[in-house]
């Protein structure tokens, strides 16, 4: 039995590693809501933006944050482009299914160019505050963790309160809802979608930020990452933010603690069995998640 | 060979969709089911024919509980539908598309080929009744609205069913063609089957239908022949939205 | 369909033509291992022939039913690691083994499919995905079982075989495999299954608003479509004799299939094998000329993105099409419009009020 003190360390491991992962499954489940897509390019472009935060710090030895003011705009116009060039061109009747080879395609670009330019050697940022970490309550925790979620959870709050509080979040809002009455009250619902889209993809730039800080990245990275927020946006019903949030915590922390008795890898497969579990039983998620019920 | 349902509901979201709906349709009759938009017609539709599961309530026909049954099932067991937006399979040709709906039994039957002398009469046959015999070999995606209405209807009755759902069968089609199918429905009526038709054109209705059930707000409001539909005060206000 | 004969104009004539076609393709095939110039030419035509092989088995779900599966990369992987084990562990003669493996690839595609078809298809898709991610993971953890990343070794079926003569024996087998295949691809295509399954693909709530039972027929195809994989997947293991769970469970290997139906055409019985032949020979050739870079990644990458954005339907009806344009527009008026077209033409011409 490992001692309390651990089990409280991973907890707050979990808790911090399911801020990043609820950011990221916030995107995911926001493109799906938005058109039906299932956007497995969501992930690469995660390391693309982890990649040239490194690249940032590397070449010209500026902090990796200051990167996002780049990486998030462009990551926003990105967004827009492939909603707008790409995916609002593919058919209506099989959209769900050629959206998926469309941004799996993107998905395999984005990681041979990345292994290209950078070559397959795994990179890590090397930080002055890299190796600092606090003492809380018997728990050793990386002040770039701490960090990291800190910008994930000020990311998903700005999200929240953008899509609460803003006239474009309330025409996202009814877009996401019922896309047809939201054309008939006068949003121009195509527009929107890009513009949805551009956010999703702006934060995975800031998650890839995040994940740079304390993690060793590689082209192939974005394959052991979209795995897990696919299986948390179904968990908590695709289309929902809140529902993703909610199973990315949960997740995020049965990841933590599983990982004391079974290790790191077979901690891994409870987001699959979660996954398939789910499926099985209750296939529209357990939180939200009423668009789910048709997909 | 009756249709009824007993306190059926259906809420999407907090909204109701049907709020504990009773009815019983006439068997061997033209039944039809009006009332205004969102009234909750096509919701009743899916949760009878098991596309929907209903939250609470009961399906029955010919005697038997169907809630919850697989709609393939409930096909099987001779009810049949369309959809309010015609639904035909597009990139098929328009033989196949009702060759789709012919019955097997074993796996052995399944494996053989679908165009056997027997279905192909049969299926012949009821795209001659539509008049669309000459598109057999069509596209059912390149033929005019009006034929895939046709089209999608040969296919429901390709499967025999002994009780037909329409979702506004004039909904889109030029008046003659309205008589058109009004002509085959009761005709089909003339040979036994039982008709539930969801439909907006109230002249057809009026003119049509044996018994009227009108719905609104997810329940039904009145019910009888279009003679008491016709000066019914509550169908008015319904629909005017007193 | 269009693979059927009796849609073509002159019927007699131009079935005569087909196969007379697929005689001569056949006998091509058969004379490569005799043609080719060195082993080297043999073993890459092996390795296309097993592509073709999995994207046959691959259409059996994509083609029929429009399902789009990424993961049948880990179908092929469970029968190359299920062969593998059941002649090292359980010590099984070869094909035993390569047949039990098949066979325990479908039985585990019914649970499989059970959650993965009963919901439609983005669930899908993301299931397909997450078997080949968790398979991987298992399959590199358990290193007791499977060696692990070091590999698994699989004794050679016939030990007295010169690696040239094994390259032979090989072609040939996967050449009656894919025999196989093709046959019960065709025999299901043109049953009452298949017109059920085609409907499905096409609009799923109104098959089954006329009786076909979606879920079984689905469940049914997929299961097929998964021992075929199998097969393909075990033999290459015998074939190849090194197992790594890294390539053997590598998502690269599902998006290949997936490439190669759709570039062919996943409604045509050749379309997936036209595919392979395509793809596979150019990622051999890349493999020759550029040796293993991540390139290889961005071509096909970008081969699939234009596929799905330009011709969703495959190169044969593309094609096709090219040459019924230039023997001039005596019947192409009616096919050239497709369904989900003409339906967003409808769309705007039906407002809600009009239809009252």
């Amino acid at each position: 039995m490992p001692s309390t003190a651990l089990i409280f360390q991973s907890l707050i491991l979990g808790i911090l590693l399911g801020g990043l992962y609820a950011l990221l499954a916030a995107g995911l489940t926001l493109y799906f809501g938005i058109m039906r897509v299932v956007m497995i390019a969501h992930s690469a472009f995660l390391i693309l933006a982890a990649y040239l935060a490194w690249h940032f710090h590397a070449r010209l030895g500026l902090d990796p944050l200051l990167s996002m003011l780049v990486t998030v705009p462009l990551f926003f116009g990105a967004g827009v482009a492939t909603q707008r060039l790409l995916l609002a061109r593919l058919r209506p009747a099989t959209l769900t299914m050629m959206s998926v080879l469309l941004t799996f395609a993107i998905a395999l670009v984005i990681e041979g160019l990345l292994g290209y330019v950078f070559t397959g050697t795994q990179r890590r940022i090397r930080l002055d505050y890299g190796a600092a970490s606090l003492e809380f309550f018997g728990a050793r925790i990386a002040v770039v963790k701490l960090i990291a979620f800190g910008m994930a959870a000020v990311a998903l709050l700005g999200l929240y309160l953008l899509m609460k509080h803003t006239r474009f979040g309330w025409a996202l809002r009814a877009t996401i809802q019922h896309g047809d009455a939201a054309r008939l009250i006068g949003i121009d619902t195509e527009r929107v979608a890009g513009y949805g889209f551009g956010l999703g993809l702006a934060t995975a730039a800031v998650g890839g930020t995040a994940l740079s800080l304390d993690s060793t990245i590689y082209p192939s990275l974005h394959w052991h990452w979209i795995g897990p927020l696919m299986a948390i946006i179904v968990v908590g019903g695709l289309g929902s933010v809140p529902g993703a949030a909610i199973a990315a915590m949960t997740l995020g922390l049965a990841q933590s603690l599983l990982q004391l008795p079974l290790g790191a890898t077979w901690a891994q497969t409870i987001f699959y069995i979660a996954l398939f579990a789910t499926l099985a039983v209750r296939p529209q998620g357990f939180f939200g998640g009423r668009l789910a019920q048709r997909f | 060979m009756t249709l009824a349902t007993v306190e059926l509901s259906k809420s999407f979201g907090g909204v109701a969709a049907l709020d504990a709906a009773t009815v019983t349709f006439r068997p061997g009759q033209v039944n039809a089911l009006i009332g205004p938009n969102g009234s909750g017609k096509t919701t009743f539709f899916n949760c009878v024919t098991g596309m929907i599961r209903p939250d609470s309530g009961r399906v029955a026909y010919q005697g038997k509980d169907i809630t919850g049954t697989a709609p393939h099932r409930i096909a099987r067991a001779g009810m049949g539908r369309t959809f309010q937006l015609c639904r035909v399979f597009g990139r098929m040709t328009a033989l196949d598309n009702v060759l789709v709906a012919a019955r097997s039994g074993s796996l052995v039957e399944r494996l053989r080929s679908p165009r056997s002398r027997d279905h192909v009469e049969r299926a012949r046959g009821w795209l001659a009744r539509m008049g669309i015999d000459h598109l057999e070999h069509a596209e059912a995606g390149a033929m005019s609205w009006g034929q895939q209405k046709l089209l999608e209807l040969a296919g429901v009755l390709m499967s025999d069913p002994e009780t037909v759902l329409l979702d506004e069968p004039a909904g889109g089609v030029n008046p003659a063609l309205i008589d058109r199918i009004a002509d085959l429905v009761r005709e089909l009526n003339a040979e036994g089957k039982t008709f539930v038709i969801v439909e907006h054109n109230m002249d057809l209705v009026m003119s049509l239908s044996d018994h009227i059930v009108v719905f609104d707000r997810g329940r039904p409001i009145a019910e009888g022949p279009p003679s008491v539909i016709r000066s019914d005060e509550r169908v008015l206000g319904a629909y005017l939205g007193v | 369909m269009r693979s059927d004969s009796e849609q073509l104009p002159s019927g007699q004539l131009g079935r005569l033509l087909r196969v007379g076609a697929v005689g001569v393709g056949a006998a091509l095939l058969l004379s490569f291992p005799a043609m080719a110039p060195n082993p080297y030419y043999l073993s890459a035509g092996i390795v296309v022939l097993s592509y073709a092989v999995l994207a046959t088995s691959w259409n059996f779900v994509g083609g029929l039913t429009g399902y789009i599966s990424l993961g049948h990369g880990a179908l092929a992987g469970l029968g190359g690691y299920g062969t593998a084990l059941l002649v090292t562990k359980a010590g099984l003669p070869s094909f035993v083994a390569l047949f039990g493996a098949a066979l325990l690839v479908a039985l585990l595609a019914i649970p499989l499919g059970f959650a993965a078809l009963r919901v439609r298809g983005a669930s899908f898709v993301i299931v397909s995905i997450a078997l080949v991610l968790i398979l991987l993971l298992v399959f590199q953890s358990w290193a007791s079982l499977t060696g692990g990343s070091r590999g698994l070794v699989v004794l050679r079926p016939f030990p007295g075989l010169l690696r040239p003569e094994h390259h032979r024996v090989f072609f040939f087998l996967y050449a009656a495999l894919l025999a196989a295949a093709l046959i019960a691809w065709w025999l299901i295509d043109r049953s009452r299954f298949g017109l059920g399954l085609k409907a499905i693909r096409e609009d799923e709530d109104k098959a089954e608003a006329l009786g076909t039972p979606t879920l079984s027929y689905k469940l049914i195809v997929f299961v097929v479509s998964a021992a075929f994989t199998g097969l393909g997947g075990g033999l290459y293991a015998l074939w190849f004799g090194d197992l790594d769970p890294v390539f053997q469970f590598s998502i690269l290997t599902g998006a290949y299939m997936v490439l190669m139906a759709l570039l062919g055409g996943v409604r045509h019985l050749f379309g997936p094998l036209l595919g392979a032949l395509i793809v596979g020979v150019g990622l051999e050739y890349f493999k020759v000329e550029y040796g293993s870079t991540p390139l290889h990644l961005v071509g096909s990458g970008l081969l699939l993105g234009v596929v799905v954005m330009f011709m969703p339907d495959g190169v044969i009806p593309a094609v096709s099409h090219a040459v019924r344009r230039l023997r001039g527009a005596a019947d192409s008026s009616i096919r050239e419009v497709t369904a989900a077209e003409l339906a967003e033409q409808r769309r705007p011409a039906e407002p809600e009020e009009a239809r009252r």
